[in-house]
């Protein structure tokens, strides 16, 4: 029998609460008629107001990531359950959607701080946005009471619709939660993809209530924006349940529990490296589509004062490949027939220092007269040949190969092909690879010799060359394997602990890189709440710059694990027992010890 | 179990400094909010020069692009053997003076792209009078002499100051309402059409060429083009829009528009 996990109701009741008061329609009649005077801002003690909007923000779309990304890949665990007759993804499934519950409140909670917060913090933007967007908030509170209604269901009704017509039932609600789900993220990206993009006939005399609904909502960097966030959800989703997966791992109590969590941690890192290598082409679009809106928003972004956030950015993805990669390395221990491998590891590892190091090279970065006359120009006389975008191009094209490879390695460790054509078959993949580095190599040298608009469009037959050859290899790869001879089982629960660690890595990294990404989307409107349309005269109008930010950052990574600790605390009450065997046996006198333990 | 909580705190703090630090530890550039200028008329030359070089290595975004010497020149050191800016800007486009050069360069920044770069971004829409000719003043003081005065932007706050006499030295959008003439070729050198689009073969091609326009736009679809040229693009020109100056509706006449207009429908 299993315990209630949490109340959610409170949550959803807060939330609808919060958007009914937030739309303060009368007032906003009256405001309109001139008769009110709106107070463009409030004051926050702490911080000031933008800390605490930021704050709120950030916790509030971290847990939201969180939300809408694990029923993604939950739905698909529980399909691979039905449909491949393999009980222990319909288990996976409904330990992922476990985690959904408690979030699912914080959730609610975070995002009703924050629209407090804007109400009283920022009540001119707020009021503004309100008129514009009053029929789609509207929508969003309806959408999310059908989407926590559905998660109820979805997950209380697990055990009674668990086989036949309604086991596909409830994997219809599975689908159903991600629909309403998206939906509700869609209607917030349409809200704050105005702001940065705005319609180009709206301009700081047009009245919001003469701003055209769907030109504002469907404006030029929302659908950029979902698509980019939808597979950004996937990853974070992934990284926070190999965090999950890691902490219980370590703190299992035997071997089934650690095996358990050692295979659900491996499914969380496979979701968030693999739906990694996609986002690149998300964010090409993203940016590809900013600077179409507007070019000097886009070189504010890329080349302007932000010009050092990208070279964390490489630091930190960095990080994420050499975590990801040193995780299946270790993880290949525990496979029967990974030796053979294992040789090839210190060469992937060069690749991936060297690649980082390359990214991570700065180039176009603002630099004052001091630092011009030091380098003696405006680039660095050795490290400007690295920092220019053919290496960092081929750095990162290199990169996911490796990765690749160490995936590809790690799924046939412990598999010996039977087909006719496997020998044949490994050339075709390892030709594959060869061809597609020097594709890689030769445009990325190539590149140092043309002008850069032609150089901006090799980055394109890189990523090809990359992508035709990590899905052609996985075709082979997939065939090759059928009925393939094991070298033995996988020991799942085998692993040094030092490798969970690499997953807690990887979960702050992807938390804190999120955050990062946000100050990076949000700050290139600089000082404007809509980008010149509606100035933000505050007095932290300026955007600030990246010190201060990682420090916000961090608070609000903080913030989050904090809060999803107490959450997995709370998620693992349900499974304790309530009272221990060695308890019942004192109270019962050894009788019936076994039975007494609750939790499914 | 305890023990292992407190690795894995110390993991996620650790991680957390680590990442604060570094991001810490690189320059740290803001992006200011663009103050707003007020001079007096006894404003000196020190203090335009000041106000300028503030705005143009904060809030005005300048490095951004001319502080790398890719996207576009150095304005503060040596460009092409040619010197700072200051040095140059006297020999740039011939009869103008350096400030008004430069004060064209910042509100027409696309009729004045320097071979090799991408036409300016820059959107002096959203910078006032003063703070222009602050930027004007910063840049004349880079190599050269600083003749920014009060008189300028007085001049260009009301263009109805300036007068015939200034015309060659006053910028672009105070002179453009001088001009009452019908000639088309003036006009067009006047308004600086042909600095992106070309005509008899010559010409930037920044803009779609005039050659054989009549025959591929009505003349209300030029005159829509002109009044309102960000609303489309030609086709192969999808990049430069935002990039015309949506101000010709108040710099041409009627009368001036519509031979401007008669004389591009008529070039098939």
């Amino acid at each position: 029998m299993s315990r209630v996990t949490g109340q959610i109701a409170p949550g959803t009741a807060l939330v609808v609460a919060v958007f009914v008061a937030a739309v303060p329609m009368p007032l906003l009649a009256q405001a309109a008629e001139g008769t009110v005077q709106m107070p463009m801002y409030g004051q926050f003690p702490y911080g000031g107001a933008r800390f605490a909007i930021w704050i709120a923000a950030q916790v509030h779309l971290f847990f939201a990531a969180f939300v809408l990304g694990v029923p993604m890949f939950a739905v698909v665990a529980e399909a691979m359950g039905i449909f491949g007759q393999e009980p222990k993804y319909d288990k996976l499934a409904k330990e992922f959607t476990r985690l959904l519950l408690v979030s699912y409140s914080a959730t609610a909670i975070w995002g009703a701080i924050l629209a407090f917060g804007l109400i009283t913090l920022y009540p001119g933007v707020w009021s503004y946005l309100a008129e514009i967007f009053a029929p789609s908030m509207w929508a969003y509170v309806g959408l999310f009471f059908f989407e926590s209604f559905t998660l109820y269901l979805y997950y209380y009704g697990w055990e009674r619709w668990s086989v036949g017509g309604a086991k596909l039932g409830h994997w219809t609600l599975g689908i159903l939660l991600n629909v309403w789900g998206t939906a509700v993220m869609f209607i917030a990206n349409s809200w704050l993809t105005y702001m940065m993009s705005p319609p180009a006939d709206v301009t700081p005399d047009t009245s919001p209530a003469m701003v055209q609904f769907w030109s504002a909502f469907a404006n030029a960097t929302w659908m950029p924006i979902n698509i980019h966030r939808v597979i950004a959800n996937i990853v974070f989703g992934g990284a926070i349940v190999g965090g999950y997966a890691a902490y219980r791992f370590l703190l299992a109590d035997n071997d089934d529990e650690r095996a358990h969590y050692d295979w659900m941690g491996y499914v969380g890192n496979l979701i968030a490296i693999g739906a990694l290598i996609v986002l690149p082409f998300a964010g090409y679009y993203l940016g590809r589509e900013i600077y179409e809106f507007n070019q000097q928003m886009g070189i504010t972004m890329m080349g302007g004062f932000m010009s050092w956030l990208w070279i964390i950015q490489a630091f930190l993805i960095g990080v994420l490949f050499l975590a990801g990669n040193y995780y299946l390395w270790v993880g290949m221990g525990r496979i029967p027939g990974a030796t053979r491998f294992q040789p090839y590891t210190k060469w992937m590892l060069l690749v991936l220092v060297v690649g980082v190091i390359v990214w991570a090279t700065p180039n176009t970065m603002i630099a004052d007269r001091a630092e011009l006359s030091a380098m003696g120009g405006s680039h660095h006389p050795f490290l400007g040949v690295l920092g220019v975008m053919s290496a960092k191009n081929t750095a990162v094209n290199l990169m996911i190969l490796t990765t690749f490879l160490s995936f590809l390695l790690y799924r046939r460790a412990n598999k010996r092909p039977t087909v006719t054509w496997a020998r044949t078959g490994t050339q075709v993949q390892a030709a594959l690879f060869v061809i597609s580095a020097v594709i890689v190599l030769f445009y990325g040298i190539y590149g140092y010799f043309v002008t850069a608009i032609v150089r901006i469009g090799f980055s394109v037959y890189q990523v090809l060359a990359v992508l035709f050859a990590i899905i052609a290899v996985s075709a082979i790869d997939i065939r090759m394997m059928r009925r393939a001879e094991s070298y033995g089982a996988i020991r799942w629960g085998q692993m040094p602990p030092r490798s969970q660690y690499a997953l807690f890595i990887l979960m702050v990294t992807f938390t804190w890189l999120m955050g990062l990404m946000g100050f990076a989307r949000s700050g290139i409107r600089q000082h404007w709440h809509v980008w010149e349309v509606m100035r933000d005269t505050s007095e932290f109008a300026a955007t600030p710059p990246l010190g201060y930010a990682a420090q916000v950052i961090s608070i609000c990574v903080l913030i989050f694990l904090g809060l999803v600790a107490l959450i997995f605390w709370v998620g693992g009450l349900a499974e304790k027992p309530i009272v221990t065997p060695a308890r019942k046996d004192a109270l019962m006198g050894g009788e019936h010890a076994t039975a007494a333990v609750a939790g499914d | 179990m305890w023990k292992t909580n407190l690795k894995i705190i110390g993991i996620v703090m650790g991680t957390l400094a680590l990442y604060t630090i570094v991001a810490n530890s690189i320059p740290q550039v803001a992006s200011e909010v663009p103050e707003e200028l007020t001079f007096t008329d006894e404003v000196s030359t020190a203090e335009l020069v000041a106000a300028g070089e503030e705005l143009y290595g904060g809030a005005g975004g300048c490095t951004t692009c001319h502080g790398t010497g890719t996207r576009a020149p150095n304005l503060l050191t040596d460009h092409a053997g040619e010197g700072a800016i200051g040095t140059r800007c006297g020999d740039r486009v011939p009869g103008e003076v350096c400030r008004v050069y430069l004060y064209n360069s910042l509100v027409g920044p696309a009729e004045f792209v320097l071979e090799g770069f991408p036409p300016m971004v820059f959107q002096a829409r959203t910078f006032s009078d003063a703070q222009l000719w602050a930027l004007v003043a910063y840049m004349e003081s880079q190599g050269g002499e600083v003749t920014v005065t009060a008189d300028d932007i007085a001049a260009s706050a009301d263009p109805g100051q300036s007068t015939a006499a200034a015309a060659t030295e006053s910028p672009a959008g105070a002179a453009a309402v001088a001009s009452t003439t019908t000639d088309v070729a003036m006009l067009l050198q006047e308004q600086l059409c042909l600095g992106c689009h070309a005509i008899d073969g010559a010409g930037p091609p920044l803009g779609p060429s005039f050659d054989g326009i009549g025959g591929r736009l009505t003349a209300p679809e030029i005159r829509a083009a002109i009044l309102e040229p960000n609303a489309g693009a030609a086709p192969g020109y999808e990049a430069m829009i935002g990039v015309m100056p949506t101000t010709y509706g108040q710099a041409f006449t009627a009368a001036q528009l519509e031979a401007v207009v008669s004389f591009l429908a008529g070039r098939n």
